[in-house]
């Protein structure tokens, strides 16, 4: 059931309701600047998918450095699944454990 | 047969954009910018945010413009498109505390008698206030139940929210207002 507040709220919507949003100064050249701004969002989008391909060359190199590199450096490799996983590190977490340390 | 511009279907000039024709999606624009614009004026807070928000629209437009099946009207998807816009804004505005708002729209009233109008623009004043202080949801539902007049089914629609949750939410936007108004009388 509606009470006099409700009421009151209603007249305030109903006179409202009256006034239309008078929209047409913003509205010129709207289409210009739309036109614009979706120029300008592209442009953007092909800088970087230019960029990206740009440094695709660049990645495969570093890529392939990095793979080089943890070959010649790191060249201790065991065909022994058990013993890379037994690195000398867990062993002495191991001791560690057992010694209550 | 010359067919004007005016005389090419919604679904054709899709098409036309979709090939590519950048002519073709301003003719869209130019058809549905008046819409757009007086929808979305009674959630801007400016004449900047209003052309900003309806710049958002119609880039959304144009970029989901390949995902439009066709199976309802061309209005009410962009409609839609405009609603979410508007809310995402109203959520966004939440975010950003202490702006000002210049109110720099101009209203325009029928029957443009000196007192109705004054009554009027008082009315439109106050009732900006309190639904500036309503949650964002709360005030796209009591906006476009209450001003706009859309029923309950189409904001539904439009929102994608169920008709219970529209509903709910009007009733708290109305309690709230009620109370908000109520404290403005009282000073």
């Amino acid at each position: 059931m509606k009470d006099e507040k409700d009421e009151l709220l209603d007249e305030m919507f109903r006179k409202a309701r009256f006034m239309k949003p008078d929209t047409g100064s913003v509205e010129e050249h709207f289409e210009t600047r739309l036109l614009a701004v979706m120029e300008e969002k592209r442009n953007d989008q092909a800088l970087w998918s230019a960029w990206s391909w740009r440094l695709v060359p660049w990645l495969a190199i570093f890529v392939v450095i990095v793979g080089i590199g943890s070959f010649t450096i790191d060249p201790v490799r065991s065909s022994d699944l058990f013993a890379t996983f037994s690195s000398s590190d867990d062993d002495y977490q191991i001791t560690n454990m057992l010694a209550g340390g | 047969m010359n067919f004007t511009e005016n005389d090419l279907s919604d679904e054709r000039i899709i098409e036309d954009v979709l090939a590519g024709k950048d002519g073709a999606f301003i003719q869209l624009v130019n058809r549905y910018r008046r819409k757009v614009f007086a929808m979305t004026a009674r959630f801007a807070r400016d004449k900047d945010d209003l052309d900003d928000i309806c710049q958002d629209i119609f880039i959304k437009v144009y970029e989901n413009l390949g995902k439009f099946r066709g199976d309802a009207p061309f209005e009410h998807w962009l409609s839609r498109i405009a609603i979410r816009t508007c809310y995402d804004a109203l959520r966004k505005r939440r975010r950003e505390k202490g702006h000002i708002p210049l109110d720099d729209i101009h209203y325009q009233i029928a029957d443009e008698s000196g007192e109705e109008l004054l009554v009027a623009e008082e009315a439109r004043s106050l009732l900006g206030k309190g639904l500036a202080e309503l949650k964002p949801a709360e005030r796209l539902v009591i906006t476009l139940l209450e001003l706009e007049e859309k029923p309950v089914r189409e904001i539904a629609e439009l929102t994608g929210w169920s008709e219970v949750n529209v509903k709910v939410r009007a009733f708290r936007a109305r309690q709230k207002l009620k109370r908000i108004l109520e404290k403005h009388h009282e000073r």
